[in-house]
């Protein structure tokens, strides 16, 4: 074996190690089991992919045959793929910053002590925790129009009942879809931004305040940069997870009306598992994959937070 | 003075409004929830509808307990419960190696993260085959192992951040001690970071337990999810609400207790995983 | 050392999955070898087997009368399968009201009678065909038996996820009661290339309902005539329907409409199928393959379909099977067209059960009359066959069971259930005396049945008839949401074009052809 190189922490905790076989391994040891799974489960399935992509497998046909780039060629035909990933962005566009400025806005509501507030919190909670499948569901039944509370209060305030069919109409369909997303990842964004704000420094915002900077001056010159870093790891994640979008318009919507609302993970499962056009799905994971990791990467990039 | 006083507690008073205003609005769709469970097909399909049930009664429940449904929530308990506590162990000891000896530096680190971001439809048709091939589709040993991976990167990426933070020199002076390095990792490393586990471990179930698209691939008849199990009263000829409401609020409880006993944890989780990025 | 050691890590885990991918892709190339060896050998076996069971049949014709008395083939079933005693077989069902039927009473009395225990695995419709191909896929032998919607029989027969039933039909004597079945199903459902494949075990026609008393008030019959210059009676032609409904929902509404209809998109696709032909539509140029539903005729039914939700109840375009059910139960329509059960229960037969517990007791029991949809060529929608699965691991019992289910003895039973949603499918159903009397009208009900199945339309049935129905879900989603009948019918067309192109051009003219020469694919 190669000298090892080491680091300065780890001469100074494995130099008075007492050396052996099993000692001078330890941190490969450790390391991998969990490599090896992941590398099962995260690399395995994207070698398959690639070959697969490049082959002819559908329902029918166990057609191994090299296609070359067919699938991939079919990819920029296929409308209803680009207005899926359409669908995506407009989700994301729309959900992400909603959930950010409400999350914002709690935090703010909450970032002072008050009696209770741990309750409160605690109540916020939940709807994160519930399975997007059963959030979904549920929605679907309060937005019916005769069985759902949600026309009903609509209707209080219109003083007359409302019959609007908000799964079926294409203008309400998006609007039920975000509601139900900004319902249940608001809090998620509310919580990180509580502990967030609870960090920034109160000195620095006091003294802003006795030279008489007002509110908004405080908060984007000195709340804002301080909380940056914590809320582009946010918004990150909450995009990602818009990307991947999938619960709930299963059980919301199923992509309904028509194809108003497949989002690029679902329209991908309808060609994998309803069509069975196997080479086609893989090629379509690949791009997804393409996709995110340059978004990723420019992300990660844009907001200083790539290390 | 007193109009100080009295302009904090309408401020106060104000706030209170607002908080109760704004937490309501968040859990009334739980509630809708709940409260659709516990009533008579009747009271679900009634129009206008009514906001709750007549008398709070079982039949709902009974009913997947009767059909032997209700498994799926026991189900769902063995598959995350299962895949947390491998996780939490494997990813912990890769996490102590990351952080302790910079193994493989940050390119390592971030290729562990950037698995987290894999969109689970993309993988989910090679592991699909993967696992025909292994005989492996409808197993509890498939599904663990999945989540399990899925949640390796998380485990890794935070546990990383609580081990940096354990002082170096507690490491030291146990092994000073005759201790060998896995007793350290056990005795001293482990203790230390408890919290982070708990923190840690709460979102790796909460995330095995409400995953639907591997689950609904890789489930037929033996190991469905309480999620699969609830899309299941979707269709047919209507959509069965007391059975998806019932079976949607045996699934959510567990979840429900869970969070709540680990409060503390759960919020420093969400919190902590942002701020140590 | 550690970008090394990663290196290697790398290197070895891209060895092990390199090594599995072609370890798998080679087990697959044997394992299509060994089908296709398999298939052939099978064809051959089948083949023989018609041959050697023709000469059978004819000789065990004579001797099988003189013990038929003794034992049916619902005996003979029971007996042959008292061997796997013991045992659990495994069988999809469409989730919801279908399923209560095995649950209830054919998996519980099946187990009385033989031992073996009967697992039901609820799918919903809208995912039958995608878990038994998926479960095909994966061949955990997860499913036994199987319901199948006949119109995807050929995908599951050519994939080759049915087991071929010929050899069991032979084997455990069922041909004789197979012929039994009304000629309709059973010359049109249950065979793929001269194979059985499945049993037709549901007679699903779809009916026009009507409400006697108000077709018979004088007040009614008078206007209507004064109006349109023709008596009010049941719809013959579309024209007639829209007539009849917007005069009735003029005079009636809030309190009652002239019509309402499920709506959701799967149930729709019949409609249109139907509704397409019998104004004389075709789906495809028999010389060119392409598809021809964006045709006039399409456009036109689309736009009066989208024009009839406005005679309907408000909210119309959310309903599904129970809501029209309630719609019309509660006095709240005056016509509908749905599946047969829906004849039984206004009848106030059998509505006891769970998920109609919201839906009001019939409050139309003897004021309804059955008659042929407009056109009167109704749709034989959807239906479903009894098939096993040929990755089942146990196929003895799960045919044994499914030949019990589907015998005359049982069926006549299943399909009297008060909840069933199997509907008469053989001669001896529609003249059951029994069934007659059920209800007063019940004769009238069967003859309907009957005559539907006489003269119905089969649903399309192509290769991969899955996608070609899903752009029809899709338009018809689209359609109620409000955009232009035509412009949605051409893009259904394109998708319709670019399927076929997929498929072969050549290989489904073939399939369209010998299906379109069938009696039931087009109206005569």
């Amino acid at each position: 074996m190669t000298q090892t190189t080491t680091s300065s922490t780890e001469r100074l905790v494995a130099g008075r190690g007492i050396g052996g076989f099993g000692e001078r391994h330890f941190k490969y040891t450790v390391l991998a089991p969990a490599i090896f799974i992941l590398l099962l489960i995260g690399l395995f399935p994207l070698v398959y992919s690639l070959i697969v992509s490049f082959q002819r497998v559908t329902m029918m046909s166990a057609d191994t045959s090299f296609a070359g780039f067919a699938n991939y060629a079919k990819l920029f035909a296929d409308a209803r793929l680009w207005e899926s990933l359409l669908h995506t962005a407009i989700f994301a566009a729309i959900a992400l910053p909603l959930e950010l400025v409400l999350g914002l806005a709690m935090a703010q509501l909450f970032l002072e002590r008050m009696p209770g507030r741990q309750v409160f919190v605690a109540l916020l909670v939940l709807p994160t925790v519930i399975s997007p499948i059963v959030a979904g569901a549920n929605w679907r039944l309060m937005f019916d129009h005769r069985f759902g509370p949600i026309n009903q209060v609509i209707g209080w305030f219109m003083g007359e009942p409302t019959p609007i069919l908000w799964i079926i109409n294409p203008l309400t369909v998006y609007p039920a879809i975000l509601i139900c997303e900004v319902w249940q990842w608001t809090p998620f964004m509310f919580l990180i931004l509580l502990a967030a704000l609870s960090n920034v420094d109160k000195s620095l915002t006091e003294a802003a305040e006795i030279d008489g900077a007002s509110q908004w001056r405080i908060f984007t010159r000195i709340v804002l940069p301080a909380i940056w870093p914590v809320m582009a790891i946010a918004i990150l994640i909450r995009g990602l997870d818009l990307v991947r979008l999938f619960d709930i318009v299963w059980s919301l919507t199923r992509g309904g009306p028509g194809t108003m609302t497949e989002t690029i993970s679902y329209y991908t499962y309808v060609q994998g598992f309803s069509q069975f056009e196997i080479s086609y799905t893989a090629a379509m994971a690949f791009l997804v994959v393409a996709l995110l990791t340059v978004i990723v990467t420019l992300a990660l990039k844009r907001m200083g937070i790539a290390r | 003075m007193t109009s100080a006083i009295a302009r904090r507690r309408a401020r106060l008073a104000l706030r209170y409004a607002a908080a109760t205003i704004v937490t309501a609005t968040f859990v009334f769709p739980i509630y809708w929830l709940f409260m659709t469970s516990f009533k008579t097909p009747e009271e679900i399909f009634a129009s206008p509808p009514q906001w709750y049930p007549g008398s709070i009664q079982f039949q709902n429940f009974n009913v997947l307990f009767l059909d032997g449904d209700a498994i799926a929530v026991w189900n769902s308990l063995v598959t995350a419960g299962i895949s947390t506590v491998i996780a939490m162990f494997l990813g912990t000891l890769a996490a102590y190696s990351l952080a302790r000896f910079k193994t493989g530096g940050d390119n390592l680190a971030v290729w562990i993260l950037s698995q987290r971001m894999m969109p689970p439809i993309a993988i989910v048709f090679p592991v699909f085959l993967l696992y025909v091939w292994l005989g492996w589709v409808d197993s509890f040993i498939g599904l663990i192992l999945l989540y399990t991976a899925f949640n390796l990167p998380y485990v890794i990426w935070m546990m990383r951040g609580y081990i940096g933070d354990v002082p170096l020199e507690l490491e030291e002076s146990a092994q000073v001690d005759g201790c060998t390095r896995w007793q350290v990792l056990l005795k001293v490393v482990f203790p230390l970071v408890r919290s982070g586990l708990f923190a840690t471990a709460v979102f790796t179930f909460v995330f095995a337990w409400n995953e639907f698209i591997f689950a609904l691939v890789l489930t037929r008849t033996e190991i469905v999810t309480y999620p699969v199990q609830v899309t299941r009263y979707f269709g047919g000829q209507s959509n069965f609400w007391a059975k998806i409401a019932a079976m949607s609020v045996l699934g959510t409880l567990p979840i429900f207790i869970a969070v709540a006993m680990m409060q503390r944890y759960l919020v420093r989780g969400i919190s902590m995983g942002a701020v140590k990025g | 050392m550690s970008k090394k050691l990663i290196g290697i890590l790398v290197a070895i885990a891209i060895i092990i999955v390199g090594g599995i991918v072609i370890y798998n892709q080679q087990q697959e190339a044997v394992r299509i070898e060994a089908e296709q060896m398999a298939a052939a050998q099978a064809t051959a076996e089948a083949e023989a087997a018609a041959k050697a069971a023709e000469e059978a049949a004819k000789m065990a014709e004579e001797a099988a009368a003189a013990a038929a008395s003794a034992m049916d083939a619902a005996d003979r079933a029971v007996e042959a399968a008292k061997q796997y005693a013991g045992t659990t077989i495994t069988i999809t069902w469409e989730a919801g009201l279908q399923s209560l039927d095995p649950l209830n009473f054919s998996g519980p009395k099946w187990k009385e009678l033989t031992g073996i225990d009967v697992k039901v695995v609820e799918i919903p419709t809208a995912e039958m065909f995608t878990k038994t191909m998926q479960e095909f896929r994966a061949s955990t032998g997860a499913y036994d038996a199987l319901n199948v919607i006949p119109a995807w029989m050929p995908d599951l027969a050519n994939a080759g996820a049915l087991e071929v039933l010929d050899p069991y039909v032979d084997k455990y004597g069922f041909r004789d009661e197979l012929q039994m079945i009304a000629p309709t199903y059973r010359d049109n459902q249950m065979t793929v290339d001269g194979k059985i494949y499945g049993f037709p075990d549901d007679g699903d026609v779809f009916v026009l309902y009507y409400r006697t008393d108000v077709f018979g008030d004088p007040a009614n019959q008078s206007e209507f005539k004064a109006k349109f210059g023709y008596d009010l009676a049941p719809p013959k032609t579309w024209q007639e329907f829209r007539d009849i409904s917007g005069f009735l929902t003029e005079k009636f509404q809030p309190n009652m409409y002239g019509a309402g209809f499920f709506r959701e998109p799967p149930y729709v696709m019949y409609m249109f199928q139907e509704r397409f032909r019998n104004e004389g539509g075709k789906f495809f140029d028999p010389e060119t393959m392409a598809a021809t539903i964006n045709s006039d005729i399409g456009v036109r039914v689309f736009t009066e379909m989208r024009d009839e939700n406005k005679m309907m109840p408000p909210g119309v375009e959310t309903w599904g099977f129970v809501e029209n059910l309630a719609a019309f139960l509660n006095g709240q329509t005056a016509m509908t067209i749905s599946w047969p059960p829906y004849g039984r229960w206004a009848a106030g037969y059998g509505l006891e059960q769970e998920a109609f517990s919201w839906v009001p007791k019939s409050q139309v029991a003897g004021k309804v009359g059955y008659a042929l949809p407009p056109g009167g060529h109704p749709q034989l929608a959807a239906g479903f066959a009894l098939s096993v699965a040929s990755t089942s691991k146990n196929k003895d019992a799960a045919y044994l069971f499914i030949q019990w289910l589907n015998s005359e003895q049982t069926s006549k039973q299943r399909v009297q259930l008060p909840y069933a949603l199997r509907d008469p499918f053989r001669t001896s159903h529609f003249e059951s005396a029994e069934y007659i009397g059920r209800w007063p009208e019940a004769k009238q009900y069967l003859d309907t049945l009957k005559a539907g199945a006489e003269t119905g339309l089969l649903d399309l049935s192509l290769l991969q008839t899955d996608k070609y129905e899903e752009a029809l879900r899709q338009a018809i989603s689209r359609l109620w949401a409000g955009e232009d009948p035509k412009s949605i019918l051409d893009q259904a067309a394109s998708q319709w074009d670019a399927t076929t192109q997929e498929v072969g051009v050549d290989a489904q003219k073939a399939v369209y052809g010998s299906w379109a020469a069938k009696s039931g694919a087009y109206p005569r």
